[in-house]
């Protein structure tokens, strides 16, 4: 059966077995290996990845359901900038990862929330976050780490200007300075 | 013509032999081996990976120097270090650059770190375990630094038409007089002659610990960018286009069942599926197994459930949780056999002595590794030489097992190095290579990728053997001093399975120190019998395994329970009971250098534990139903201890018989921190994992197999479970000693200890679960009635 979907902006196309679980087509058929087996019944997140914007566990979802859909993996997830820039550098500056296997997931969850919820509490980011699971049990950090982001995603909001015109608007004034 | 020739290639040989000259450094070791190359591509990970780099572009410029087996130098100054150890998580390759690049007076920002594939010239060093990677380090990868800054220093020296004391050395530049020569200008202009032997190595002035610059400084590792980027390399990601993959059929129990017949009829039906093997281990490690050959993984899980195999019946290695237990009460109660690693005079007698009298018995389940990357190897044959792909983390063992298999020497594997998607002990045993092994030589050498699925990969687990433990001891009322003790460990000894040549010599017979480790204490408690007893059905039946923390997990639970029972009944205060007994006489008063201070390091953690817990005051302030407890301990090994005294802060939920834990504080003495923030990461991880075993995590045995075999039955700890942690690391000069081993034991009794102060109920079996704190709320009320 072939199967046709955006992944990471492009249009890809693979022929398999309907019940493929589209965690191997990523890792297998499509050598994208940033997103990551662990337990293959959606318990532990180590393979979430978003589905038209949505977290999704790879390994429980099957090649048939995603036909036209958009799906960004850890790969992918770099070029959509913020939230994934901010979360990426507080990451990096809490020094989180240990072993880093559940990272991806992780990243790929915590963007979502942060999405949804630009200033979540401690009790926020544990619903949204217990799916996934740790083993080096890195939890503290991964805590501190979004609210890290949180704050950096804040500082970058008030620095924005104020004033809000249209980009059609813009654009007429930035070739008017011509 | 022939003359000029001949003295032309002399003086090339020269010079290109002066470069790359490669001295062994190796204090203690043998003669020196191999020549100068350049970096294979794709052989080794070197980091740091920078953004959109893959691996394999990171070469070194121009001509090399290799001063020595631990690093080599470049021209654009670039210092790569040489590591052979694995990466499980604990940044260690960021933790043991420091070390050289301190000697050294590297300029951080050009050092690269190297983790090699096994090569015969660090031939027996590939074994990442016990905690043990930065204290073996330590004093050879400092003196390699200091022997590379001294031929640095001359060679500049020659250079300046100096001499190397007028030249200072700093941040991977020589200078003398306002002139300036990078290392990499050094390896430019070449004829590196000096040669250190390694008694003049082991003699060179070290730096003074207050003028570092790298050890103790909070520096980022150098392994996490990658991980944070899904660009980690871990072997479950190895990927050959012309592999086969492979899965297991286990049999219904780890030994003890032969295949009898294989019906694939219906495997057949399915696209991708390629044949299956039975395969037959001269080692007898692998018993009864049927391997599942498939173009694609898909197909190859499903062939694997659907094939129809039978196997003999496994009658005595089925056995329950229950015969475990009743086979290990039997060998408790024959004295003649086991090993004694202590066994001082008289203290049958002693026992009867004294004004009080304690007995006491612990169990302990197993538990399983679950690391979250599970088990998986790639196996091919290039030419002569076989590659592996796999995260086992003591490689040096497993050539051993893997040549023998393979009917080659050891020089014809390579042990291919990759990040470890966890470990916590599970990946030092070579058992799941040797059917990967078998099952590529069947196929001539082909590329398999043998993987397991979760359940798999749980079944085949080597799980933390179930215990039993029993404490005897005798007490003066008086004084709370300790007359006699006698400690029986009954377990299975995970060495004995996987490398019994590492057994240790007792006073009387070998012992497992993986079994018993953490139960040889620091505590003065008069004449002392120390005993260990193979628990023989656990060996017959599962394959015991090393396990995060080693023994301690188990052995601390017992003895730090026992001490609380012991201070209770003499109505004692926990802390000073301990404290008293932690006087450093006679043996335990430490070794140097490695466990200098002995029991008085002990004894100096808990006292600051005390203080930092306000311990005095602390418990009138609870609220009902609270409590607080503490345990502490040397660990994970007498050999290299590193010192933990832990408080836990617990809630016990009386109708559904539900702990919380609240809060834990550490206080560690591990001697100098090299990584300051990654000791702290480490330390969080230990104490969480302690946290899961004690009361998520139990694996029930079930006709000789863990029943469980996901997620959906086995349940470590989450991110909602983690209590606030407050962690401390004392100061001082001693040998840096490993970090997380002891800091795993210390959380399950502290919280059995804190049950206790908070309702009165002594478990004395984990994981403790809500059915037992019921249990005993019920006979208390019982009691009352």
């Amino acid at each position: 059966m072939t199967t046709s979907f955006i992944l990471n902006g492009r249009n890809v196309s693979v022929n398999l077995p309907k019940d493929t679980p589209l965690l191997w087509v990523l890792r297998d058929e499509l050598h994208l290996k940033g997103t990551k087996f662990g337990c293959g019944i959606g318990e532990c997140g180590t393979c979430t990845i978003h589905i038209g914007g949505k977290a999704a566990r790879a390994c429980i979802t099957l090649i048939s359901e995603v036909e036209g859909a958009h799906i960004t993996t850890i790969e992918g997830a770099e070029a959509q900038e913020e939230p994934m820039r901010s979360l990426q550098a507080a990451w990096d500056e809490v020094q989180v990862p240990q072993c880093g296997y559940c990272q991806s997931g992780q990243i790929m969850q915590a963007v979502l929330l942060l999405k949804d919820n630009p200033n979540p509490t401690d009790e926020e980011i544990d619903s949204v976050m217990c799916g996934n699971l740790c083993r080096c049990m890195a939890y503290r950090r991964i805590r501190k780490a979004i609210h890290l982001a949180a704050e950096k995603l804040n500082a970058l909001k008030t620095e924005k200007r104020p004033e809000k015109t249209s980009p059609k608007q813009q654009e007429t004034t930035s070739q008017g300075e011509k | 013509m022939e003359k000029d020739f001949k003295k032309e290639t002399q003086k090339q040989e020269k010079q290109s032999f002066s470069l790359s000259r490669r001295h062994f450094l190796m204090t203690g070791l043998g003669s020196c081996l191999g020549f100068g190359f350049l970096s294979k591509a794709g052989a080794e990970i070197i980091l740091p990976q920078k953004r959109g780099q893959d691996f394999e572009e990171i070469q070194e410029a121009g001509n090399v120097f290799e001063p020595n087996l631990w690093c080599r130098i470049d021209e654009e100054g670039f210092v790569y270090i040489h590591l052979v150890k694995a990466e499980l998580g604990q940044h260690i390759g960021s933790a043991i650059a420091r070390l050289i690049a301190e000697e050294m007076e590297a300029d951080w920002n050009k050092i690269r770190l190297v983790y090699l594939d096994t090569e015969t010239r660090f031939k027996g060093y590939y074994c990442t375990k016990d905690a043990h990677s930065v204290w073996e380090s330590w004093d050879i990868y400092r003196q390699a630094g200091a022997a590379v800054k001294y031929m640095m220093r001359e060679r500049a020296a020659a250079i300046f038409s100096t001499i190397p004391e007028k030249c200072l050395v700093e941040n991977g530049n020589v200078s003398y007089e306002g002139q300036n020569l990078s290392f990499g200008d050094i390896v430019k202009h070449g004829h590196i002659t000096r040669q250190i032997s390694p008694e003049e190595m082991a003699n060179l002035p070290l730096k003074d610990p207050t003028a570092y610059r790298f050890i103790g400084m909070k520096l980022q590792a150098l392994d996490i960018e990658a991980k944070i980027t899904g660009r980690a390399p871990y072997s479950i990601d190895a990927h050959f286009d012309d592999m086969l993959y492979a899965r297991p059929c286990l049999p219904p129990t780890r030994y003890g069942a032969k295949v009898v017949s294989v019906d694939d009829t219906e495997a057949r039906e399915i696209d991708g599926y390629e044949g299956y093997f039975i395969l037959e281990d001269p080692s007898e490690t692998i018993i009864g197994w049927v391997v599942v050959l498939a173009h694609n993984w898909f197909a190859a899980v499903k062939a694997a459930d659907i094939l129809r195999i039978r196997w003999t019946d496994p009658v005595e290695t089925a056995v329950e949780e229950k015969d475990l237990q009743e086979h290990a009460e039997e060998l408790l109660k024959d004295s003649k056999i086991g090993s004694d690693i202590y066994h001082d005079k008289d203290v049958e007698m002693l026992l009867k002595t004294g004004d009080n009298f304690l007995d006491q018995t612990y169990y302990c389940d197993p538990v399983a590794h679950f690391a979250l990357e599970p088990l998986n190897v790639l196996i091919r044959k290039i030419g002569d030489v076989w590659e592996i792909h796999s995260g086992n983390h003591w490689q040096s063992l497993a050539l051993g097992k893997l040549a023998k298999l393979l009917g080659v020497s050891e020089d014809k594997i390579i042990m291919k190095n990759y990040f470890v998607g966890g470990s916590f002990g599970r990946k030092l045993s070579s058992d799941y290579l040797i059917p990967a092994a078998l099952t590529s030589q069947l196929l001539g050498g082909r590329a398999v990728k043998l993987l397991f699925t979760r359940s798999d990969d749980m079944i085949f687990d080597t799980l933390r053997s179930p215990s039993l433990q029993r404490i005897q001891a005798s007490f003066n009322g008086d004084d709370k001093s300790i007359n006699a003790m006698r400690y029986d460990v009954v377990a299975g000894w995970p060495t004995l399975a996987e490398a019994p040549s590492y057994l240790r010599k007792g006073v009387k017979g070998e012992y497992d120190p993986a079994s018993v480790s953490g139960a040889d204490h620091w505590y003065e408690v008069g004449p002392f019998h120390l005993r260990a007893v193979c628990n023989g059905l656990v060996q017959r039946s599962l394959r015991p395994g090393w396990f995060y923390g080693g023994a301690s997990g188990w052995t601390l639970w017992a003895l730090e329970s026992f001490m609380d029972e012991a201070a209770d009944l003499l109505h004692s205060d926990p802390i000073s009971f301990r404290f008293n007994l932690l006087t450093g006489e006679g043996r335990n008063g430490g070794v140097e250098p490695d466990s200098v201070g002995g029991a008085r390091r002990q004894a100096a953690v808990l006292k600051r534990l005390g203080e930092v817990i306000d311990w005095g005051s602390i418990n009138y302030k609870l609220p009902k139903d609270e409590g607080i407890g503490v345990a502490c301990g040397g660990g994970e090994s007498r050999d290299m201890p590193t010192w933990c005294a832990l408080a836990a802060h617990v809630h016990v939920e009386r109708q559904k018989g539900v702990v919380r834990c609240k809060k834990i504080w550490v206080v560690i003495d591990a001697g100098i921190i090299i990584d300051p923030d990654g000791a702290e990461a480490q330390i969080e991880g230990a104490v969480l994992w302690g946290l899961s075993m004690a009361l998520f995590e139990g694996a029930e045995i079930k006709d000789g197999l863990i029943k469980a075999r996901n997620l959906n039955h086995y349940t470590p700890l989450r991110i909602s479970d983690v209590p606030e942690i407050h962690i401390e690391f004392m100061e001082n000069a001693h040998k840096p000693t490993g970090l997380n081993g002891v800091a795993v034991g210390v959380v399950a009794p502290a919280i059995g200890n804190a049950i206790f102060n908070a309702v009165k109920v002594r478990l004395r079996k984990l994981p403790m679960n809500s059915e037992e704190l019921l249990k005993a709320f019920d006979q208390i009320q019982k009691n009352k009635a």
